[in-house]
């Protein structure tokens, strides 16, 4: 939870704000949400009535609803084994929000490998731009990205400050030991050397396929079939549901299209 | 979701129904959705007896003569007393190509039709030449016979049109006028092949001598009651997955290799030459 006088300080559309410190150096800054997750969801309703359906937290001793003042938080050591940690106990350890975010170096933006990048925040100046855009347009220049910590609420991030599209923007970092190592499974170590001819081959399929990214190409199909029943179904137009075509019937489909075309022609 | 395109449930689209060519269902339902443009009118209104082979051509077909069980509503069917089956049979009416696709995902690989319409099934609307080569007779025999059947036709004034049996024979088919009987059709065929034996030695007409080597059987008792022969663009449970091809006459010269008109190439034929089969109506006269 954020304190009061915290949230005080968060104009509107930001989530935090606070400066970015390099040595003596505070580049007054405040974070806005970047990334919005659009993927379908729904919420368990009760067919009888529909009304949404609310969780409730029931021990599993007693099968009984528990009221929030009988609660208390555990870690699970063993399975079935709980250490409890009292409210005051979680409060010392975390670390405070100290409205920082500390640069410590900078790296190369492309050293650092997308497998750690976590979540983006698009960075603004607040009050003073002047700092801002000339650490933005020396990172540009340079290639540079700043690497460095941030608390957000409670939890303690690594963080890189990069620029992108004309403005810097924050991306929090997975820790070390969240992101496990490939090169430790016992497939990937017993792989072998593949002969020249077949590189070159691998290499040559390569070339041919090359092209440049464009992430708009990709569409998310399920979120685009549930847009438009929405639509259907706000209009009030009844849904007979299909059975979903499945990958292999759909080049019949493309020849079927081709066929009708004909045939309504006569 | 865009509309449904056919009524059709497809199922087991990956089996194989021509293991030498590795043909899939999904392949041979292909087939029939694009060659429906030119096949369907020919089907129209006509009873027909199906071939299945739902585990594949290595294997037996069986013959299927009424609606399978499960035929679904929407599938047209006509009850007729059929005196070869000595009962009523239900036989299905492909008016439209949601009932081709459906034959198709039902391994009905070879469709055959009736010479009647379901609105006269006791009277022919067609007459069929039904040449059928015995080995070592080949296909060069029966184009030979062919042409010679055509040229006999042309002088009484008939027009004919030709296919390919799908495996060595040919088809050469008269539409006619309302009013012939089935007993006429059939003494018609008879002595058009009688005069063709005079013509050449190749061809045989009598039924006893329908197996001799080297000779083409001109089988005249097809004309007959809930008689079939194979449909216009239907496939042959062939190897080869060969197709009764309807041609142009031009076309059936020596050369002409039948096993080639198949699954893959028949579809790529622009031309569609029994387009006007049944605009030419016509009456037989006395041989």
């Amino acid at each position: 939870m954020m304190v009061e006088e915290e949230k005080s300080r968060v104009r509107k559309g930001s989530v935090w704000s606070g400066t970015i410190t390099i040595g003596l150096v505070n580049v007054p800054v405040r974070l806005r949400t970047m990334i919005f997750d659009k993927s379908v969801t729904f919420r368990f309703l009760h067919k009888k009535d529909g009304s949404p359906l609310k969780y409730q937290k029931v021990c599993i001793k007693e099968d009984k609803v528990v009221p929030w003042q009988e609660v208390e938080k555990g870690y699970e050591v063993r399975k079935g084994e709980f250490v409890v940690f009292t409210d005051e106990e979680l409060k010392a350890a975390r670390p405070e929000s100290d409205q920082r975010i500390r640069i410590d170096k900078f790296i190369d933006y492309l050293s650092i490998d997308p497998v750690y990048f976590d979540r983006s925040y698009i960075l603004t100046p607040d009050n003073n731009s002047d700092a801002y855009s000339l650490l933005l347009t020396a990172l540009e220049k340079m290639g540079k990205a700043g690497v460095g910590r941030i608390t957000l609420r409670t939890k303690e991030y690594p963080i890189l400050v990069h620029p992108y599209k004309g403005a810097l923007v924050l991306t929090t970092l997975r820790y070390a030991y969240e992101v496990s190592d490939p090169s430790r499974l016992e497939e990937i170590k017993e792989l072998k050397e593949p002969k020249k001819e077949e590189v070159d081959l691998a290499k040559k399929i390569i070339t041919d396929l090359s092209g440049e990214f464009d992430i708009t190409e990709y569409k998310d199909t399920f979120k685009q079939n549930i847009d438009e029943l929405l639509e259907k179904k706000t209009k009030g137009e009844t849904i007979t549901v299909e059975k979903p075509v499945k990958e292999e019937a759909k080049e019949l489909m493309v020849a079927l299209q081709e066929t009708l075309k004909q045939l309504k022609k006569k | 979701m865009s509309e449904k395109l056919t009524k059709v449930e497809f199922t087991n689209l990956d089996k194989i129904l021509y293991p030498k060519l590795k043909i899939t269902k999904r392949q041979v339902i292909e087939y029939y959705i694009k060659i429906a443009p030119k096949m369907l009118d020919l089907l129209v209104d006509r009873p027909l007896v199906l071939t299945r082979y739902p585990n594949g051509v290595q294997q037996e077909g069986f013959y299927e003569k009424d609606a399978p069980p499960g035929t679904p509503s929407w599938v047209e069917t006509f009850r007729s007393y059929s005196r070869i089956a000595e009962r009523e049979l239900n036989y299905v009416v492909c008016n439209n190509l949601d009932t081709l696709i459906w034959l198709a995902n039902l391994a009905a690989l070879e469709i055959h039709m009736t010479l009647s319409k379901t609105s006269a099934f006791e009277t022919p609307d067609l007459v069929v030449f039904d040449l059928d080569p015995k080995s070592p007779a080949g296909h060069d025999d029966a184009i030979e016979v062919a042409n010679l059947l055509k040229e006999k036709l042309d002088a009484f004034g008939l027009k004919s049109y030709v296919k390919t049996s799908g495996k060595k024979g040919f088809h050469a088919l008269i539409a006619i006028e309302e009013g012939h009987t089935f007993e006429q059709t059939r003494r018609f065929v008879q002595k058009i092949g009688e005069s063709l034996k005079k013509q050449t030695d190749k061809v045989v007409t009598e039924r006893a001598k329908s197996e001799t080597p080297g000779k083409i059987y001109i089988d005249y008792v097809q004309n007959s009651h809930g008689r079939t022969m194979v449909c216009p663009y239907s496939l042959r449970a062939t190897a080869q997955a060969t197709v009764s091809t309807p041609l142009a006459w031009s076309n059936v010269r020596k050369g002409l290799n039948p096993e080639t008109l198949n699954l893959f190439s028949v579809v790529k034929i622009a031309d569609n030459p029994w387009r006007g089969l049944f605009q030419d109506k016509q009456k037989l006269g006395d041989v």
